[in-house]
């Protein structure tokens, strides 16, 4: 086989993170060995970057047969689709990983931090063979590997009972995932030969119509899961809370992509748009999905959390977009398909970044001030300057402001809602033009959501004397966070360095698709908008050269405490009082003793969230799930005889079946 | 000479906001039967902010000063989009509606940030009910903007009003009047004025805007003084000159330009009758009651982009 620069790039990356790094840490506990692994996994990362640029211009695909080494077809590829989700997995890994050096060593025994290096390389490899694997059988192993090499991950933080119980439900649901995952699969089999890609791009043309929504509602489903799609996102704000920081990184900015990579695959590449409903069934659950993320994460006080819902709701911004491009290509308007596609691969790609830039800099969070609760931080800006600025840069772009990449993404959605109405002046359509007024919540609440993490997080008077004494994190924390942060604002004020590749790309899985103007002017605007922002800034901050100290108004009291502050609880009332039917808050007030109505000794006061999917959705599921399996323990005797008529039983069954068929 | 235009445009959005300020003010004394101040007295107070000093909380950030810089530059910025004596505006084809309300989104964000950082309880106060407003706010506004986008098939503000200077004035469709009513109040929401904020007030009970800046002082609060300003004008210009833009000029000659600023100034004139008689006649809504406020400007702007789709149709 003839190696040239790229598949040698791409084997020496496959063999680094899958062979090299693990061994070296798991049969070595000396601090250079792991040093040499961490740069082998870095510079893996920055091959699997380079390869994904070069692979992408490249024709034909570079292609990897695996064949021989293993008995089932397993192959893997790098198409234009699969360089761009390989390059978002290694571009964001790097930063990850330069952050997770000083993060592990600080929290971990030096066992476990080999450990946890082993399963991060990994976890690595098989998020880089979901995205590039050009067989159904590499496809379902690498997506099977991610969820058991996250699951150790989390793990290895610690085993209480409760977490055992969010780890076991994080299982279930990704192994039901999977299951809707390969049935999507072996549904083309009556029309395919084989399950390799090309062969399910063949049989894609020619299925029959049923057959088709049935494929793309089993894959709608899977990868739903895996995305948190409300209401499949039960496992995410458990899974991703309770796993150390830069593996909650990766689970968030990285991980989900893969479901939005699986989703695109199948809609777009192997059944070129599903059913003429399924842009409209996709916008629905992904409306609700963004709406009901965003409302959920702004009642969280726990920073993890928050962000965890946050990429429940970003999700559904994805999914917005996916679902407006899977109407355009029902309707036969490609430009529109183009330009929605283009948007929701832009948010996936700046969802990766900033939310693992957020994610990063809770860890810097716990690591100083040893807390992530929101109501026990603040006023850490100044005592963590470079943290502090990097978290802001990530909340601005979660809120979509301009000049911040989040943005961009956001406004290539929101023109694509517009594209069917108002610029190809075809029939007009309802529904999306009223998805802009869905987006348009879910950007405010997401921007009052983000207000509330930074400011109460890291502004005015720390909460707490664990805040007061927070000191800067260590270097390689900082590194990390300034690359993802420097991300962020690059492609927000300079978007045509990823956006024309990314046209390009689509072009290819929107058949006659055209350039949107779209994607031209808003590269050609933002920068100039940013140069007069920055420049008018500037120029009126000399304005203001006379500064003086003075103590904030304490209404005549002595001085402010941090209990006179708003709390993060209390920042959200507003909106949860406003929202109570979302929320429907489970309140309880104890009064000791209780038959002192006016002077209590003490007051206790409750309230949380039902969680009202559990109650409605899931219970009934599980509650007949356990019913069956009481029923079917009647089978269950213990007695060694009746297991071998069991068997006995099975094998002339199958000899009659086989006899007669 | 466009250009030329175009920033004596945005400079008179810019250095003309006092004096709108300043004339509501007026006009709300007179029908409060008070003799009322100077027009001219907000240019004053502007003057003595500036040239004051800035006092600063011990306890607060960088992001405590840079907040006003944040405010003042994007409202800048978003003032460059708005087209006022003719259909085009410095920014007004490059960039469309989403970015100019996503960039009075930018000044909001850091607006609230600063608000927080001051470490009261007027700040968190204010930022967390400007938060429930804004984000509520956002909806009606955008889909206000859509259905007149989808009318006149252009997503850029001057494309827009350039299809609606080209229709017929007695030719406006019920579209029109839905859009208007839903962003005539969504406007006074954005800009903070009766009923859903009250610009007059120090109550703790009642303030939004005003809980936000309660820290700040010289040139800082001088700025976002100014900016809410601009934005006040600037707002009120969009809608003039998306609901009503005839008289503007056609072409470059002296005369036909200073014949649409005149066609302005009045048109602004009714407008800021029209807010000072609502400010004095209103009283201000509870604060729970301003969600169903924007809850009926949102099914308004709702019904006028689902009519759109059906006119177009």
């Amino acid at each position: 086989m003839q190696l040239g620069a790229i598949e040698t790039g791409f084997v020496f990356l496959l063999a680094v993170l899958g062979l090299i790094a693990p061994l070296v840490l798991i049969a070595s506990l000396a601090e250079r060995a792991r040093g040499f692994a961490i740069a082998l996994i870095l510079s893996a990362s920055i091959a699997g970057c380079l390869v994904a640029v070069f692979s992408f211009l490249k024709e034909p695909a570079l292609l990897l047969e695996l064949r021989w080494v293993t008995p089932f077809s397993f192959s893997l590829t790098v198409d234009r689709l699969s360089a761009f989700f390989l390059l978002l997995v290694c571009s964001v890994a790097i930063p990850v990983t330069v952050f997770g050096v000083p993060y592990f060593n600080f929290h971990y025994s030096e066992a476990r931090r080999n450990w946890t290096w082993a399963f991060f390389s990994l976890f690595l490899l098989s998020m880089i063979v979901v995205v590039t694997a050009s067989t159904g059988f590499a496809f379902l192993m690498g997506w099977e590997l991610m969820t058991l090499t996250s699951t150790a991950l989390i793990v290895v933080e610690g085993d209480s009972e409760d977490r055992r119980h969010n780890v076991l439900i994080y299982l279930l649901m990704m192994h039901a995932g999977a299951a809707a995952v390969a049935t999507a699969f072996f549904l083309f089999l009556p029309h395919s030969d084989s399950l390799d890609f090309s062969a399910l791009r063949l049989a894609g043309a020619t299925i029959p119509g049923g057959l088709r929504a049935a494929i793309f509602v089993t894959a709608f489903l899977g990868f739903g899961a895996k995305a948190g799609l409300i209401p499949l996102h039960l496992w995410l704000p458990r899974a991703h809370p309770i796993a150390p920081s830069p593996v909650s990184a990766m689970m968030s900015g990285i991980m989900l992509k893969t479901a939005v990579y699986g989703f695109v695959r199948f809609a777009f590449d192997f059944l070129a748009g599903g059913p003429w409903w399924s842009g409209y069934a996709v916008l629905v659950v992904a409306a609700a999905t963004g709406l009901l993320g965003i409302l959920y994460g702004i009642s969280e006080h726990d920073l993890k959390r928050l962000l965890a819902y946050s990429s429940v709701e970003n999700m559904g911004i994805i999914f917005l977009g996916l679902g407006t491009s899977l109407v355009f290509v029902a309707n036969h308007a490609p430009l529109g398909a183009a330009l929605a596609l283009t948007a929701a691969l832009l948010h996936a790609f700046n969802h990766a970044l900033f939310k693992s830039l957020l994610f990063l800099g809770t860890g810097a969070l716990s690591h100083s001030a040893h807390s992530v609760n929101l109501n026990e931080l603040g006023g850490l800006q100044e005592r963590m300057p470079l943290t502090g600025t990097a978290v802001l840069v990530g909340c601005c772009s979660i809120a979509g402001l301009p000049l911040f990449n989040g943005f961009i993404s956001e406004w290539l959605t929101f023109r694509s809602f517009l594209a069917g109405s108002t610029l190809l002046n075809s029939k007009a359509d309802v529904v999306l033009p009223l998805m802009v007024g869905v987006l348009a919540l879910i950007g405010g609440l997401a921007a009052a959501c983000f207000v509330k993490a930074y400011g109460v997080a890291f502004l005015g008077r720390p909460r707490s004397a664990r805040a007061e004494e927070a000191t800067e994190a260590p270097f390689g924390m900082r590194l990390g966070l300034l690359l993802l942060a420097a991300g962020c604002v690059f492609i927000g004020i300079f978007p045509g360095i990823l956006l024309r590749p990314l046209v390009a790309l689509v072009q290819g899985l929107v058949p006659g698709a055209g350039v949107p103007n779209e994607t031209l002017s808003i590269a050609r605007v933002i920068p100039w908008i940013a140069l007069l922002i920055v420049g008018v800034s500037s120029s009126v901050a000399l304005l203001r050269h006379k500064k003086r100290m003075a103590r904030t108004w304490a209404c005549g009291l002595p001085g402010l405490s941090s209990r006179m502050e708003y709390t993060s609880t209390v920042f959200s009332k507003p909106i949860r009082f406003v929202f109570a039917r979302v929320y429907r808050p489970d309140r309880k007030i104890e009064q000791q003793p209780s038959d002192h109505p006016y002077f209590p000794a003490s007051i206790s006061y409750r309230s949380v969230r039902t969680t009202s999917y559990e109650r409605a959705l899931y219970r009934p599921v599980v509650d007949s799930i356990v019913s069956q399996a009481l029923r079917l323990r009647r089978l269950q005797t213990g007695n060694i005889q009746v297991y071998l008529l069991y068997i006995f039983l099975a094998l002339v069954s199958l000899l009659a079946l086989l006899r007669f068929q | 000479m466009s250009i030329v235009i175009d920033v004596l445009q945005a400079a008179m959005l810019i250095l003309g906001a006092p004096l709108v300020r300043g004339i509501i003010a007026r006009l709300k004394a007179h029908l409060q039967r008070r003799r009322g101040a100077s027009i001219w007295r907000p240019y004053v107070e502007l003057f003595k902010l500036l040239r004051k000093e800035d006092l600063v909380p011990p306890t607060s950030s960088a992001v405590f000063r840079l907040a006003p810089l944040a405010l003042f530059a994007a409202t800048i910025c978003m003032s460059a989009f708005v087209p006022v004596v003719h259909a085009s505006a410095l920014l007004g084809s490059r960039g469309d509606f989403f970015l100019l309300v996503y960039l009075l989104a930018l000044g909001r964000f850091f607006l609230s940030l600063g608000a927080l950082d001051g470490g009261s309880a007027f700040g968190g106060m204010g930022a967390s009910r400007e938060a429930l407003v804004s984000s509520l706010a956002e909806a009606p506004l955008l889909l206000g903007l859509v259905a007149l986008a989808i009318l006149a098939s252009r997503t850029d503000i001057s494309g827009i009003v350039t299809w609606t200077l080209a229709q017929n004035i007695f030719n406006i469709s019920a579209v029109h009047i839905l859009a208007f009513a839903s962003l005539a109040m969504v406007t006074l929401a954005e800009t903070g004025r009766m009923p859903v904020d009250n610009p007059t007030t120090h109550l703790e009970l009642t303030m939004i805007h005003e809980g936000m800046v309660l820290e700040y002082s010289g040139p800082s609060l001088g700025l976002i003084e100014w900016a809410s300003a601009i934005k006040l004008q600037a707002m009120l210009a969009l809608l003039v000159s998306l609901f009503a833009p005839w008289g503007m000029a056609s072409n470059s000659t002296l005369g036909a330009l200073v014949l649409a600023l005149l066609f302005y100034c009045v048109k602004l004139g009714v407008l800021l009758v029209l807010l000072s008689v609502i400010e004095s006649a209103v009283a201000k809504l509870r604060m729970y009651l301003v969600p169903d406020y924007l809850g009926v400007a949102s099914a308004v702007s709702a019904l006028a982009v689902i009519f759109t789709t059906l006119v177009k149709r």
